[in-house]
């Protein structure tokens, strides 16, 4: 315990006597402490990162805390960062939570550094604040969209949808069959947004302003035929009865072994899933195809994104020129490789230069044509606009359950985001 | 001779407690065998093949033998913030039950706020940065100790009233100081309800979760809690790690319980029966 802390006093000090002494050395020394959550993959590829950076800079130490997820996450990286006790380097989410951490007072600007050249730009805009960048991703890119067991496909000689009408037709062949079509799992509420947050793609498809419109409270979802839509769907699939018995009470993770195991024929889920398959269910991987939430039309059929975490440099940091060369380290072609390695691929790189392996599993390869020529992808909602209501997977719920209509339950809506954007203090509202 | 009706009572009581208290246990220790895949159905169900040993050693062995230094740093706070809480809790229980002066009452208050009002988190560790004991074992305990102490108190007090006075004159006719009629007259009479707390105190701090979590950062000051974030995420959990390291950190406690098992009873009606 002592011997650690003397360490850290040693590796600070003597950075600083290097630092002044010949600022020219690439190689690095010091300590740092790196502060992630306790997701399987986090803790996986952090581990391989810093063994490859410290293989690479030996006279580094680099101490890995792990910390809870969700909102007790939130809670911690919070009061840490209020208390100036933060870990140098850390974990967290891009986007809205970002945005909700204060960047300008707790966290140090990367905006000048060479890594930022090779990350996509629509990265940078989600861990952006008062034109500076704060931000690098570690993960790959994710797609909102519906997993299907391939070979419940095959058996029934099913096509992958294109439009909502061929999908609805396919769940009333899968249903006949005297199979499960659609998986819910409303143990866990925040599985019950993905079909209405995933359909964003289709809305913007039809409907190019609304994300502007709707922070500025000119659009609404019950009042917008598109948004409306989004609604509508998750009760379409509720009132065709076309859920698993126990959608009430099934958790995340069953929802993810049925549809690996073919207990379930779809599941909508974000597509970081397919690391929790490999995880509990490797045997069944190669089973999981994906595909976006299709739309009314074949021409517009394309994927709703969600940005990955990010990695940031604490101001308080002792040492910001080491933070700063981990995170490029986390954030370059080699980066990327590590990850691979140790955690296989889950989606496209936000870092140019980062290549897949050519063994991905094939949910991951049904994702990459959204992502290249030809392909469409829009951002979620959540990455437009501010204004998120905090009861949309209570609502979504009660739509999934049959419980509201798809209309009353994109009315309440509306009004959940009101006091939301009214404490943001959003103009318009 | 016993009707047939308390038989039946008494019948049913037992399988209530049987299915309230030990099937969870039993759970617990049958998810403990088995592997990742089973695990992960969470069912009642019994294990295909014997996979406690592996769980126990990842259990044990992950994030650099996290465990051990957590199993170390729990007893320690566990231990020391008792310890403390009992003497200081008795003490202050002592004089308030035994001198009454107009300060009585606002004390009493002051003790009952401690009960009531929630303690912040963020001013804490400001006050304890102030301290230089943020992240620190002692000041984890100080913490345990100050958000602990009124409990004890009012337990202490309220014993301590049913105690008669003369005990206290005669030791003092026979020469005894002020201290040694606290330690070597009242303290030994207190043991029914000295174990009280102990049980109740070292159960509630061994098992605490949130205040190590803000107030004790670091890997090196993890505490037994802590360690089950280590395999239950916000999407992914091994299930079967999770309940090996859940079987091993109830066993303290469970010890604490058999041990004391018998004064437990004793102790909780002894405090209640005068306030």
């Amino acid at each position: 315990m002592t011997k650690t802390k003397l360490f850290a006093l040693m590796g600070a000090s003597t950075l600083g006597l290097m630092m002044t002494a010949n600022a020219v050395y690439a190689q690095q020394s010091g300590y740092l402490s790196f502060l992630i959550d306790n997701g399987p993959q986090s803790v996986a590829v952090a581990e391989a990162w810093v063994a490859a950076y410290t293989e690479k800079n030996p006279d580094v130490t680099i101490d890995i805390e792990v910390r809870p997820g969700g909102g007790e996450g939130d809670n911690i990286v919070k009061t840490r960062l209020a208390t100036g006790a933060m870990a140098d380097v850390f974990f967290y989410n891009s986007g809205s939570l970002f945005q909700a951490l204060n960047p300008a007072q707790n966290l140090l600007p990367l905006t000048g550094e060479a890594f930022q050249a090779n990350v996509q730009d629509s990265f940078k805009s989600v861990v952006s604040a008062g034109g500076e960048v704060y931000g690098a991703p570690f993960a790959p890119a994710m797609g909102g969209g519906i997993f299907y067991n391939k070979p419940i496909y095959e058996e029934l000689g099913l096509e992958i949808p294109k439009t909502w009408d061929e999908f609805m037709a396919n769940n009333e062949k899968i249903k006949a069959a005297g199979k499960t079509a659609v998986i819910q799992t409303y143990g866990e509420t925040w599985t019950s947004q993905v079909i209405v947050l995933a359909d964003f793609f289709n809305v913007l498809a039809e409907d190019p302003q609304f994300a502007e419109q709707f922070t500025a409270n000119e659009a609404k979802f019950a009042t917008t035929p598109a948004a409306l839509r989004s609604f509508e769907k998750l009760q379409e699939v509720h009132d065709a009865d076309l859920f698993n018995a126990d959608f009430g009470a099934a958790t995340y993770p069953d929802g993810l072994r049925m549809v690996a195991m073919g207990e379930g024929a779809h599941y909508p889920m974000l597509t970081f899933g397919i690391g929790a398959i490999a995880e509990t269910v490797p045997d069944h991987i190669q089973d999981v195809g994906f595909f976006a939430l299709p739309g009314d039309s074949a021409d517009k059929n394309g994927l709703t994104t969600w940005m990955p975490d990010s990695i940031y440099v604490a101001k308080t940091t002792a040492s910001p020129d080491l933070a700063k060369d981990f995170v490029s380290f986390v954030a370059s072609p080699e980066g990327c490789d590590i990850r691979n390695e140790a955690v296989g691929a889950t989606g496209p790189y936000m870092i140019a230069g980062c290549e897949l392996p050519a063994d991905v599993p094939p949910a991951v390869s049904d994702m990459l044509p959204y992502f290249q020529e030809g392909g469409q992808n829009a951002p979620a909602l959540e990455f437009l606009s501010p204004v998120k209501g905090p009861a949309l997977e209570q609502i979504t719920v009660e739509v999934g359950s049959g419980i509201r209509p798809a209309a009353e339950g994109a009315a309440l809506y509306d009004e959940d985001v009101r006091k939301q954007a009214q404490q943001l203090g959003l103009a318009g509202w | 001779m016993r009707s047939r009706g308390s038989i039946i009572g008494g019948v049913a009581a037992i399988a209530a407690t049987f299915v309230v208290f030990v099937i969870p246990f039993l759970f617990i220790i049958l998810m403990a065998f088995k592997d990742k895949q089973q695990s992960a159905l969470r069912d009642f169900s019994w294990p295909n093949g014997f996979h406690l040993w592996d769980n126990l050693y990842e259990v044990v062995k992950t994030r650099n033998w996290m465990m051990i230094t957590a199993f170390i740093n729990s007893s320690l706070i566990t231990v020391v913030s008792v310890t403390l809480l009992i003497v200081l809790a008795a003490m202050v229980g002592f004089v308030l039950a035994r001198r009454k002066t107009r300060w009585n009452g606002l004390i009493e208050f002051l003790i009952l706020a401690g009960l009531m009002i929630p303690p912040a988190v963020v001013p804490t560790i400001w006050l304890l940065q102030g301290l230089k004991l943020f992240g620190t074992l002692h000041g984890m305990i100080l913490i345990q100790v100050a958000y602990n102490l009124p409990f004890s108190i009012i337990l202490y007090r309220a014993f301590i009233a049913t105690i008669p006075r003369e005990l206290d004159e005669a030791a003092v006719i026979d020469g005894a100081r002020p201290l040694d009629v606290f330690f070597r007259i009242i303290l030994p009479l207190l043991w029914p309800v000295t174990v009280t707390n102990i049980v109740v105190q070292s159960v509630g701090i061994f098992n605490d979760f949130t205040n190590p979590l803000y107030y004790l950062p670091g890997n090196q000051n993890a505490t037994v809690q802590l360690t089950l974030y280590n395999f239950q995420s916000q999407f992914s959990t091994a299930y079967n790690l999770l309940f090996t390291n859940i079987m091993l950190i109830t066993i303290p406690p469970l010890i604490v319980f058999m041990f004391f098992n018998r004064q437990i009873v004793a102790g909780m009606t002894a405090g209640a029966v005068k306030g």
